[in-house]
């Protein structure tokens, strides 16, 4: 009944003596054993607490024991724990391990250290009810949590909870923020956001406001992933705040780049099929470009960053035809050199996984044969203006019109045909659908005639070698002495040219060749006007 | 006719025990004729009375299954009279836990109490922990707490329906035992109307016998909570309008921030009537603030004269604490105090308590090695500095009472004790420090003669604290020995014992006109004494466990206590009265401070934190609204948390500097 067994009453009465104590006795003892503890305890704690403290000691027992007129146990002062050892052979005794200590190897050891004497040290707790930062202080993190959750339980509405706010908005600029915000997320198609666009554009007081709206496009990014319109809106203040030519947003890129990106390269823009995602990447690709050209000499590792980004979901065949087509025109806008070092090598191998995805007889899917047709028409379109651009530094490609034989025409209308029949199916940039119809009729006016006969033979053998991927972009040292400048380059493979296509001084004819082979006649709308106005003639 | 037999056997066991020896013999000759017995089966309520008698034997149970049916029922009852149903378990629940140890079955009555026991933990823990040790009857008898107890009602407040409901239940499931502990221990004060509110409770809380009685009559008795007649600053606020003059500068810096500047602006009427019509407001506003009156004509707090002969002071003194007094910053919910934090470093878990002296310059620290130290502020700080002052530092550590290395020490030794020293207080002025120890003495040391003065032996016990009189001169003591005690500087002997306490007085402070002092307890109660003739005026019932520090506001009207739990209660000194408890400290708080215009309360905690609450919004509150629900107006305005130092002392300097001192503590 007593929390001290009659067992333990023997074990003292034993130890001290006390042989033939009657189990009567001990039942009687026990509870008043435990009575008399439960009353020094009560003591010891009286005296913790005068002592300021919150952990009871053996010195508090002593002095429990001395307020009852009782010697106090003397050898149990130590400042360590105690450690209660249960004695061998009994269940319920228990000792303390006492070591035997040697005299004379305690006079013989060194002297401890004095501890070092009290001192008393001053510091500011709080300067006007504020904690100052110092080493002093309990870090200010630790502490609000508690001290806050205490204010709200005592009074919920009348307690000043101030913000950590370092520099303060006017209110004017809080409710221009408000009302952006506003805006963008709700009325993006009204006249006013056309305005609001403008007025982040232009406007030179809404410097501090930066951090915010990146902080918003940001967040909002990342929240209204299937809310085209948002998503829309979002990029235009973007690109308004790009457009800026009063504030300093380069502090802020690193906040908005992963948002732009996203809209370029994400899985799912918007929820709905009708939804025009690709325009959106479209723009966003702009946009990256845009901050690219302006900021990249200041952030030299920026476009390598998302370039990198970029191909690599280009690069990656588990990715969907969405995040190609935003990867390809992400690279295309940064410009055709880019496209050159970087699409072109990869071009034919790509083509080859495009292909039966356009196919009406291999893909039954609508929607994907629509987003495959869509990636090649980028593809087209950058490597057709990475082309243009080649033809145009060098003009006198095209000058020559060495009358191509004839003969060949037959061989080449054949691939072209199975070419233009896909063509039809394709949707192609409004641009290029006079090209189509006017394959036939310009096939013989192409200078490089020969290069495609020579390509077109070589393309039934490079169908097969489906290495030429990422691979090429070693740039294998042997090709640079096989491929010249003459014509005798026409060995090579469409695939090696296009490998070698980032090298400056690879012919502009053979890389023209090349793309013939692989998109068929819509690549000559992207040969210079000039070239074409002429061979008509 | 053997049922009948029984019967007769029971009553006549019934007459015995009651000693209706007349009535004994009746039944008895009854019996023997054998001629016509009484008909006991046609008398149902007879019956059934019997009936229960028979089972008196093993009544242990029915305790236990009085109890806990009525347990259930209480728990299952209305929810708006539950918690006035639920107040009557806790005192049946304890007496009949005693009942049954008093009737020897000490195994049931264990079972029983753990059994229901987690009931109560929460509200009376520290209770049940004592009565846990009960094991025998003689336990009942030598523990005061029982003893108290077993020869007091307690009272309870209920209203009518709930006290009907109690009643109809008793009597339909016929629980004696239950209905006898009710009757005998509980004194049911049945009120018309709607049930009292939940947090009305205050009374309950503390079951501490007789004292509910006496208490409530206690306070009826009147107190004059007035500030002191011709104190220093009403003399300041005469002087204002001398000074202003020389002030206008100042004032016009400090203007409408404080009461001082006002006073002396409205004296001096050099103000617009415009800020005075902001002041008439703003007077209205603070009503219960109204210690200080607004003009000179309306006194709002009421000015008493001195029951003791005061110590006279000395013209210069007086000055320097004009001067602090004009310089003082008024604080407020908006304008917090600065906070210079004394910490104590090494102590080896050693130091008992702090203190600091009015000016900050001094800090004392009590040690459990029966040593005193005492640092001086100023000097640390230019230690190492000018080798004059270093001079001067040695020249005037030779009369140190210091150990062999003095020189090199940064505090002065007071040794003298022979226990350790469990408070410390500076004198007014700071040119005097009392000590009390566990050895039963107080010491007096003088800081400028760095030497023990006078040693004052009265208590029986250990002096748990020992406070210096707002005047000086005068102090008082509280000790294990449940007393508190008035000493003047003077005289060896105390002047006044308080006795009445049941428990150890932990606590001592004093009221700001000197006329009283409060002293908190182990009983959880505090008390409010008068120093003329040593009668206890107040008693305080509302905290929950031991009560470890006490404040006064300076004008007069309120009283902050802390306790072991954590909470602080501020009590109405004139109505006796928590005004609000103030849940924040999740430790010990041990020391609380008002500052020197009451407008702020500053409390430390073993939590290591120093809180600061807002009083004049509590003071806002109107009577009405107090009494009804007692919302939780007091508000805490900020918490500033140490880093691992337990704030042992708090204190205002006069010109409202707050300073703590805490030791740094590496176990926590």
């Amino acid at each position: 009944m007593s929390n001290v067994p009659k067992e333990a009453i023997e074990v003292i009465a034993q130890s001290i003596g006390i042989t033939n104590l009657s189990p009567d006795v001990a039942i009687a003892l026990a509870p008043d054993v435990e009575y008399r503890v439960r009353e020094i305890m009560q003591e010891a704690i009286k005296c913790m607490r005068h002592s300021r403290r919150t952990v009871l000691t053996a010195d508090d027992v002593d002095s429990a024991l001395n307020l009852r007129n009782m010697e106090p146990i003397y050898g149990f002062t130590s400042r360590d724990a105690l450690r209660f050892k249960r004695a061998a052979g009994h269940k319920d005794l228990f000792y303390i391990d006492d070591k035997d200590v040697e005299f004379k190897e305690v006079m013989e050891s060194p002297l401890s250290k004095a501890p070092i004497d009290t001192s008393v040290t001053s510091h500011w707790l709080a300067i006007e009810g504020i904690q100052p930062a110092i080493p002093e202080n309990a870090s200010v993190e630790a502490a609000p949590s508690d001290g806050k959750k205490a204010e709200y339980k005592d009074d919920g509405t009348s307690v000043d909870v101030k913000l950590p706010v370092k520099h303060v908005l006017s209110r004017e600029l809080q409710l221009y923020f408000d009302k952006i915000a506003e805006i963008t997320m709700n009325r993006s198609f009204s006249v006013v956001f056309k305005q609001a666009l403008l007025s982040l554009a232009t406007d030179s007081g809404v410097h501090p406001l930066v951090p915010y709206f990146t902080y918003f496009i940001a967040d909002e990014v990342a929240r209204n992933l299937n809310n085209f319109p948002v998503l829309f809106a979002l990029m235009r203040v973007a690109r308004s705040l790009l457009q800026n030519e009063h504030i300093h947003i380069e502090p802020y890129l690193h906040q908005l780049m992963p948002s732009i990106i996203t809209c370029l390269v994400a899985k799912r823009l918007g929820n709905k099929f009708t939804d025009n995602h690709w325009e959106l990447r479209n723009f966003a690709a702009k946009l990256v470009a845009s901050i690219c050209k302006r900021f990249g000499h200041v952030y030299h590792n920026l476009q390598p960053r998302v370039t990198r980004t970029l191909l690599h979901a280009f690069l990656d065949p588990t990715k969907t035809f969405p995040q190609h087509y935003g990867a390809i025109q992400g690279l295309a806008a940064l410009g055709p050199s880019v496209v050159r070092l970087l699409i072109l090598p990869n071009l034919e191998a790509y083509l080859q996984l495009l292909e039966p995805e356009m196919a009406l007889e291999k893909q039954k899917n609508e929607i994907k044969r629509h987003e495959a047709r869509c990636v090649y028409g980028a593809l087209l379109r950058a490597a057709g203006l990475c082309m243009y651009d080649r033809l145009k530094m060098f003009p006198s490609l095209l000058a020559p019109p060495t009358r191509p034989i004839w003969k060949s025409n037959g061989k080449v209308a054949t691939t072209n045909k199975r070419k233009a029949s896909t063509d039809n199916l394709m949707q192609q940039p409004p641009a290029k659908k006079i090209a189509t119809e006017s394959a036939m009729g310009m096939m013989p006016i192409n200078s490089m005639q020969a290069d495609v006969q020579g390509a077109a033979s070589s393309f039934s053998n490079t169908v097969g070698g489906s290495n030429i991927g990422v691979s090429s972009m070693t740039r294998p040292l042997s090709n640079d002495n096989m491929l010249g400048r003459e014509v005798g380059g026409r060995v090579s493979k469409t695939s090696t040219v296009l490998a070698q296509a980032w090298k400056e001084d690879t012919d502009a004819g053979n890389l023209l060749a090349s793309l013939f082979e692989l998109f068929g006649e819509s690549m000559l709308s992207f040969t210079p006007n000039l070239s074409f106005h002429s061979s008509f003639d | 006719m053997e049922n009948m037999q029984a019967v007769n056997n029971f009553v006549a066991a019934y007459l015995k025990k009651k000693g209706f020896k007349e009535a004994e013999q009746l039944l008895e000759d009854l019996q023997n004729k054998d001629s016509a017995p009484i008909d006991f089966h046609n008398d149902p309520e007879l019956a059934k009375f019997i009936h229960h008698f028979s089972q008196s034997e093993d009544d242990v149970a029915r305790y236990q299954d009085g109890y806990s049916k009525l347990r259930s029922w209480t728990y299952s009852s209305l929810d708006l009279y539950k918690h006035e149903l639920l107040r009557v378990l806790y005192p049946v629940f304890i007496h009949s836990f005693m009942d049954m140890v008093a009737k020897g079955h000490l195994q049931e009555a264990r079972t029983f109490f753990n059994n229901f026991r987690e009931d109560h933990e929460l509200m009376h823990s520290r209770d049940l922990q004592k009565l846990e040790g009960v094991l025998s009857q003689s336990h009942l008898e030598e523990m005061e707490f029982a003893r108290s107890l077993r020869q007091s009602k307690v009272n309870i407040k209920i209203c009518q329906y709930s006290y009907d409901l109690l009643l109809q239940y008793l009597h339909k499931t016929q629980s004696t035992a239950m209905l006898g502990v009710i009757n005998e221990h509980i004194n049911f004060q049945v009120s018309s109307g709607q049930p009292s509110s939940i947090s009305d409770d205050a009374e309950v809380v503390t079951l501490i016998g007789s004292c509910q009685d006496t208490a409530n009559q206690i306070n009826q008795k009147e107190i004059h909570w007035g500030l002191l007649e011709d104190s220093l600053e009403e003399r300041l606020e005469k002087a204002g309008g001398l000074l202003s003059d020389s002030e206008k500068t100042e004032e016009e810096n400090k203007e409408g921030d404080g009461d001082e500047t006002k006073k002396r602006s409205v004296e001096s009427g050099k103000q617009g009537a415009s800020t005075k019509k902001l002041k008439k407001e703003k007077a209205l506003n603070a009503t219960a603030k109204s210690a200080r009156p607004e003009a000179s004509t309306t006194p709002a707090a009421p000015r008493v004269k001195a029951k003791l002969p005061l110590p006279l002071m000395s013209t210069e003194v007086e000055q320097s604490i004009l001067e602090d007094l004009r310089n003082r910053v008024q604080l407020s919910s908006v304008l917090l105090p600065s906070v210079s934090f004394y910490t104590f470093l090494n102590t080896h878990n050693g130091l008992n308590c702090s203190s600091i002296s009015h000016d900050g310059s001094l800090v004392a620290g009590g040690f459990s090695d029966s040593s005193l130290k005492v640092w001086d502020m100023a000097k640390l700080g230019q230690q190492g500095g000018s080798s004059i002052l270093q001079a001067e530092n040695d020249s005037t550590s030779s009369e140190h009472v210091v150990g062999p290395n003095g020189g090199k020490r940064s505090y002065t030794l007071f040794q003298g004790h022979s226990g350790p020293v469990h408070s410390a207080t500076f004198s007014p002025l700071g040119d005097f420090i009392l000590s009390s120890s566990a050895d039963t003495t107080i010491r007096l040391w003088s800081t400028k003669l760095n030497a023990n003065l006078v040693c004052y032996k009265g208590h029986n016990y250990p002096v748990w604290d020992v406070q210096f009189s707002p005047v000086g001169h005068y102090f008082a003591s509280a000790s294990h020995d449940r007393t508190a005690r008035i000493w003047s500087m003077d005289r060896i002997q105390p002047l006044r014992i308080m006795a009445g306490h049941l428990s150890d007085v932990d606590c001592v402070q004093w009221h700001a006109n000197c006329n009283y002092i409060a002293t908190g307890s182990s009983d959880k109660t505090v008390r409010l004494w008068d120093v003329q003739n040593g009668e206890c005026v107040r008693i305080f019932i509302g905290h929950r466990s031991m009560i470890l520090s006490l404040a006064m506001s300076p004008d007069g009207r309120y009283m902050a206590s802390g306790d072991e739990d954590g909470m602080i209660m501020m009590w109405d000194i004139s109505s006796g009265r928590c005004i609000t408890p103030l849940m924040g400290h999740s430790s010990c708080v041990w020391t609380v401070a008002f500052s020197c215009e009451g407008s702020l309360l500053a409390s430390g905690s073993a939590d290591c934190t120093v809180k600061l609450w807002d009083v004049t919004t509590s003071a806002k509150v109107p009577r009405n609204e107090e009494k009804s629900g007692n919302p939780n107006r007091l508000r805490l305005l900020k918490t500033l948390a140490t880093k691992s130092t337990p704030v042992y002392s708090v204190q205002f300097s006069r010109r409202n500097l707050l300073f703590a001192a805490g030791a740094l503590s590496k176990n926590l």
